[in-house]
């Protein structure tokens, strides 16, 4: 049996792209020639993904570190995502107003991120091979005690506490006079000028660029190498001489990290804080565009993060617009509960290497 | 054996339908609702309303109907069973009538004119639907999903695990 | 003697350490409350007719080793969908039930089919992929509700559409079908009505429960639960098995939501379903089952003390904090708790017989090696 050429490369980068990604990723190219033809925006329909790509690539990242220990998809986002809404509130009762205030929270957070996420850590070590379940229930059930704890700790700051009581955080505040835009506004650049409809929130995408960078390359140090390597066969990386439980640790700090600083960049875009059982909603879209980017249950990499969420915010931010306009009947929710648990789902029935 | 194991499942299958059937027939519920009022020119004849009547359910009054009243009684299942204590005319002694009505499957809401059923004219002369108006949407209605919010967040992934009672 | 005697204690407590601190809330928190013991115990009473049916739905995947059917919302989205029906046909009272639970049947079983397919394709993940599940299938259940009924799907009657003319609305009133199993041979004992036939009807699927262990698929279930190799090398289709166990548990749960629904009197479409399974599977675990291991009996004891503490917890909080928030946050907390550390122990408990198991292999080679 001969084949062209061609027809091997192509049958490879399908396999290598994965058929869910294709479809999504076809499905996303349809909007955008659709999104003309219905009569909207193409440059403010890019504008909107590329700010939503800013504001959640973060959260996605986080997901990197925790995959590539072998700890599986991390649901347990919440916990980081609760360090950094202490970081924020706390940096705000403490006074701290403007980009300054941005700075502190994520100064804030990472004591609780570190705390947080080596307790985690340490839990997760002695429950391998079922950590994805547990996660999910540890950051539901932290969720709600910090439900209580955020009406019990003692916050004073007349601009986040209940306006009746004075005691109690609001479960929504507005971040204007605080860290909203204190990335995106960075070094903005606004094409309206030039006629086009197009602005490009420079500083969120270079920080989440840094963030990446710093990300790939811990990944090429020492530490980052075992990391890899605890990953892909934790028994060989044992008997080469490296502390798996203390490089798994490691890795879930890490995640809860990036978490906690990736929902300070949600925030200071979308310009509001939600606390209560807001942060469980920041499970699903984190793990699912990681997914929809290539990764597996236990392997992941930068450019699957870059990729997922393009394509998944994308989807979200297209289809409102679009389908409506098609049908008259907005169903983007549902198309975005169907296609993000449905990869989830799809993801957990492939086959792994790892048969632990 | 197999061929027994198929019949086996076949007759169950059977039998679930004919109960789903049965229950569909019994269970269907209708609202009557009971006129006593004069129907005139039917015929180019009339047929007064009543004094008074009371109407009786499983033993149980559901309505005293004057003249021009209207009552209301619900019924499962395709007949419909009632005693009527009728007063012809002020004074009269009452006399007693048990009636029973076939009801139509399709129609909810059906409105038996009773002097005009008591006289035994046809159908079409003491039955009508009743059609009930719809009421608008209560504005405080909780929003559907997907218009959970004006502003542009990552709502619930579908479902809402937040709180309330079991 | 007194040794072994203090030994038993400490282990009585090991394994049943979340019903005595249960317990122990539930008896801290009752005075707190101040509500009356008739009226507790009144609701403790209905409660326990409306949620039992869907806790026992939870017990047939344990035996087979799925761990907590965490798809079992699957079933309770198809009830859902068949009371629509119902509701749309109005059809009343009891045979509306009955009739309710017959259409459920076809939506559970392809939904349990697809769960179980999944899962055999997941194994060793069930729990997890059927959380998921619960969230893919609502957003195809919302599909159905919100776009198809009254446009591909008929549905005759305007009040329960909404008002553009297709999906159903946000509430669906069962006004007719309103407790008529409970209402049905009711007995009232001092202030407490007592639901004789929603009763009758646990007992006999608790009946069917025991009779089911013993039959040949039972008894299959069991041993792929115990080991699926050492079951396929005994000639269980193990696949099949699980497949049919994660199909009866959908099918029951569907039968237990409807229950469950004519018990309350009306459902809101689109979340009725999102909480159930979690609140079902945090009964049960309060009750001392675990991950591997459940009996009806846990299904009783977990839903007294699981919903003793969700009646007297928003009021209790309230006294002790002045703030009734507190309470109801206490409760979600408490059930989520409750279910992470039966993880956990699950978890800890599987891993620790695989490093034994790892030992012991171990110690038979050297041991082997020293008789060579």
């Amino acid at each position: 049996m001969h084949q062209p050429a061609t027809a091997i490369a192509l049958q490879y980068w399908l396999k290598k792209m994965g058929y869910p990604r294709l479809i999504i990723g076809g499905f996303l190219l349809v909007l955008f020639i659709l999104a003309p033809i219905t009569g909207s925006d193409l440059t403010t329909q890019i504008t909107n993904v590329i700010n939503r790509f800013s504001w959640n690539a973060v959260l996605v990242l986080a997901m990197v570190p925790m995959i590539h220990s072998g700890c599986g998809l991390n649901f347990g986002v919440p916990l980081g995502v609760l360090a950094g809404l202490l970081g924020g509130t706390l940096a705000i009762e403490m006074g701290f107003t403007g980009p300054m205030s941005f700075v502190m929270a994520i100064l804030v957070s990472t004591p609780f991120a570190i705390l947080f996420g080596g307790g985690y850590g340490a839990l997760l070590n002695r429950i391998k091979g079922g950590e994805m379940m547990v996660a999910t229930y540890v950051g539901l059930s932290s969720v709600s005690f910090m439900c209580i704890m955020w009406l019990l700790i003692p916050y004073k700051n007349p601009s986040i506490v209940m306006a009746y009581t004075g005691e109690g955080l609001r479960s929504m505040f507005a971040l204007d006079s605080f860290y909203a835009g204190a990335l995106s506004n960075l070094l903005e650049i606004d094409l309206n000028r030039l006629g086009i409809n197009l602005v490009i929130p420079t500083g969120s995408v270079v920080f989440f660029a840094l963030l990446a960078l710093a990300v790939w390359a811990f990944f090429h140090t020492k530490t980052g190498t075992a990391m890899t390597a605890v990953g892909s066969n934790p028994i060989f990386a044992k008997a080469s001489g490296i502390n798996v439980d203390r490089i798994r640790i490691l890795s879930v700090i890490l995640s809860t990290w990036l978490g906690a600083v990736g929902v300070l960049v949600y925030q200071q875009g979308f310009g509001f804080v939600q606390l209560y059982t807001a942060p469980m909603n920041m499970t699903m879209p984190a793990v699912a565009a990681v997914l929809i980017g290539g990764a597996s249950v236990n392997k992941a990499s930068i450019s699957n993060v870059i990729i997922g969420t393009f394509l998944f915010q994308g989807l979200v931010t297209m289809t409102p617009t679009v389908i409506t306009a098609l049908i008259h009947t907005d169903v983007s929710e549902v198309i975005r509960i169907i296609v993000s648990n449905g990869m989830v789902v799809y993801a957990l029935t492939r086959k792994t290497e790892e048969s632990a | 054996m197999k061929g027994k194991a198929l019949v086996i499942r076949l007759v169950v299958l059977a039998v679930v339908l004919a109960v789903a059937a049965a229950m569909m027939v019994i269970g269907r519920g209708h609202s009557i609702y009971l006129d006593n009022k004069t129907l005139e020119g039917y015929e180019g004849q009339d047929y007064k309303a009543y004094e008074r009547i009371v109407i009786t359910v499983d033993g149980e009054e559901v309505a005293k109907l004057g003249k021009r009243e209207r009552g209301m009684a619900t019924c499962m299942g395709q007949t419909f069973k009632m005693s009527l204590e009728i007063t012809e005319q002020k004074g009269d002694e009452p006399r007693i009538e048990e009636v029973t009505v076939a009801l139509p499957y399709n129609v909810d809401g059906i409105i038996i004119n009773l002097p005009a059923y008591l006289a035994g004219l046809p159908e079409e002369a003491w039955f009508s639907e009743f059609v009930p108006m719809v009421q608008e949407e209560p504005a405080d209605e909780e929003p559907l999903p997907g218009e959970v919010s004006d502003f542009p967040m990552d709502g619930t992934e579908g479902m809402d695990e937040g709180l309330g009672d079991i | 003697m007194k040794l072994k005697k203090n030994f038993d204690a400490v282990e009585f407590l090991k394994n049943n350490l979340v019903p005595i601190m249960f317990i122990v809330i539930c008896a801290f928190c009752i005075p707190l409350s101040g509500l009356s013991p008739s009226y507790l115990l009144n609701e403790i009473v209905t409660r326990m007719g409306r949620n039992i049916f869907l806790i026992l739905s939870l017990l047939i995947p344990i035996m087979a080793g799925m761990g907590l059917n965490f798809g079992m919302t699957l079933g309770a989205m198809a009830g859902q969908i068949a009371l629509i029906f119902v509701t749309d046909w109005q059809i009343w009272g009891i045979p509306g039930v009955v009739l309710a639970m017959i259409l459920s049947v076809p939506f559970s079983v392809l939904l349990g089919l697809l769960c179980g397919k999944l899962m055999n394709m997941a194994k060793g993940r069930e729990m997890i992929l059927g959380y998921m599940m619960n969230y893919f299938v609502t957003g195809l259940y919302q599909m159905v509700v919100l776009y198809f009924m009254g446009s591909i799907i008929p549905i005759k009657h305007a009040a329960i559409r909404l008002p553009r003319g297709f999906g159903i609305r946000t509430t669906v009133g069962l006004a007719n079908l309103r407790q008529c199993l409970d209402n049905q041979f009711a007995i009232t004992i001092q202030g407490v009505k007592i639901p004789v036939l929603s009763f009758i009807i646990i007992a006999v699927l608790c009946v069917f429960i025991i009779w089911f262990r013993r039959t040949k698929l039972g008894q299959d279930m069991r041993a792929v639960g115990q080991d699926m190799e050492v079951a396929q090398a005994a000639g269980i289709n193990v696949d099949r098995t699980r497949i049919i166990a994660i199909i009866i548990s959908t099918v029951f749960a569907g039968f237990g939501m409807i229950i469950y629904l004519q018990n309350i009197g009306n459902f809101p479409t689109y979340t009725a379903h999102s909480q159930i399974g979690m609140f079902c599977i945090a009964a049960l675990l309060v009750g001392g089952a675990s991950v591997e291991k459940a009996n009806i009996s846990n299904v009783f004891l977990g839903v007294i003390l699981f919903h003793t503490l969700f009646i007297v917890a928003p009021r209790a909080g309230a006294a002790i904090t002045g703030n009734a928030m507190i309470g109801e946050y206490f409760r979600v907390f408490v059930s989520y708790g409750v279910i992470t550390l039966a993880l956990i122990m699950y978890e800890v408990k599987k891993r620790r017989a695989r490093s034994q198991g790892g030992q012991l292999l171990a110690q038979a080679q050297k041991e082997g090696g020293v008789q060579a």
